[in-house]
């Protein structure tokens, strides 16, 4: 059916999975060639943009003319982070306690916007971000919603589910387990943050808006916004497990640790 | 002696963290400092979530040291035109880095040649 409009395309999803939502990935292979052929492709590998040309030493370089990057950090000391009581009282725990601590990977959020290429994988049923660390998002876009509470747990990258708006994703993911239990630097939220992103294709670029609120630690929503560009030189996704965590502390200073054997 | 110190870095060139999240503070190196060991590969470590040149050379004393050498972590290596078999075991090479503040024997690596003077990599 040529020329089937996205809005005819969204409406077929939402019919197939109002009619049954637990098999909405058995709809007609017709029908989801449809769906395919309307929705967005961000082909490639995305790095944050202030991560383009990072030479081996893994710190980016800056001049006078490199123009400032658009993306917002998503570390706990990022400065639009709006912490009631609570939020700062877990940023200066974590902050007197975290020397030396090992990480397990970036998790989500930090994973957005953190030292890793991300791939965009869009189907009709799901969309899978995934990053060099064997860390996956999957966002169900098949028109189910969130499982009943008895069906959650906290996890790394909590429940996704998603919707295309034209040509943004829009994301809502509950249940990310305590983004800092999992990366020493990421933010101290609660189980009960609420994530709502927003990412588009922008010229050669991908943007996202970024709403996270927190009843618990968060006095107002936190807004960021981030970009990613694609960086020459990465043409495939390495997964590599985060096993080498060698950076400890002296009491002083960060350190190497020195090898095991 | 097989290291040297370099002068102070005084070029235009800044270097900054960024707004993306790195895994640790580069405040652990001096980056007023370069220093340039030459000596043998010991170990190359493909991980995550950085790469590592374990490298043995010779202090002003003649005894061995081996010196841990950070660098990126894999994915960003590979973008630069390094593979895991880039350094192997026994390999001759000369690398510049900025030493870790407290005098251990380790830093960030700047750059990478081999006994040659053939550089590996990009590195842009």
């Amino acid at each position: 059916m040529p020329g089937l409009s996205r809005w005819r395309a969204a409406w077929l999803v939402m019919a197939a999975s109002l009619a049954a939502p637990v098999a909405a990935q058995e709809r007609p292979q017709e029908d989801r060639v449809e769906v395919f052929r309307n929705l967005p492709y961000w082909p490639g590998y995305w790095v944050a943009e202030d991560q383009t040309d990072v030479p081996i030493s893994g710190i980016p370089v800056r001049d006078e003319t490199t123009p400032p990057p658009r993306n917002d950090a998503l570390g706990m000391w990022a400065a639009q982070i709006p912490w009631n009581d609570e939020g700062r009282r877990r940023v200066e725990e974590v902050s007197r306690t975290m020397g030396g601590r090992k990480s397990l990977g970036w998790g989500y959020p930090l994973m957005m916007a953190s030292a890793t290429p991300l791939l965009f994988l869009i189907t009709p049923e799901h969309v899978l971000i995934i990053n060099a660390y064997n860390e996956a998002r999957h966002i169900y876009t098949d028109g189910r919603g969130h499982p009943p509470p008895e069906d959650l747990w906290p996890t790394v990258t909590g429940h996704s589910i998603g919707h295309w708006e034209g040509e943004t994703l829009v994301i809502d993911t509950i249940m990310v387990r305590n983004p800092n239990e999992f990366f020493q630097g990421a933010p101290p939220l609660s189980e009960e943050a609420h994530y709502i992103e927003r990412i588009w294709l922008d010229g050669d670029k991908l943007r996202a808006e970024m709403t996270v609120e927190d009843p618990v630690t968060l006095a107002a929503p936190w807004k960021s916004r981030l970009a990613w560009v694609r960086d020459p030189g990465f043409d495939r996704m390495l997964q590599v497990d985060w096993n080498n965590d060698r950076t400890g502390t002296d009491g002083e200073f960060n350190t190497i640790e020195p090898t095991e054997d | 002696m097989r290291f040297q110190f370099a002068g102070a870095v005084t070029g235009v060139v800044a270097l900054v963290a960024g707004t993306a999240q790195a895994h640790h503070s580069f405040a652990m190196f001096d980056m007023t400092k370069e220093v340039t060991v030459s000596g043998t590969v010991k170990e190359f470590q493909w991980t995550n979530p950085h790469a590592y040149i374990q490298l043995v050379a010779k202090d002003e004393q003649g005894r061995d040291v081996e010196w841990s050498m950070e660098m990126g972590a894999p994915m960003y290596l590979y973008a630069r035109g390094w593979r895991p078999s880039s350094l192997k075991a026994g390999m001759q090479v000369r690398v510049t880095l900025n030493p870790l503040r407290n005098g251990r024997p380790g830093g960030v690596v700047r750059d990478v040649v081999t006994a040659d003077g053939r550089q590996i990599g990009t590195n842009r």
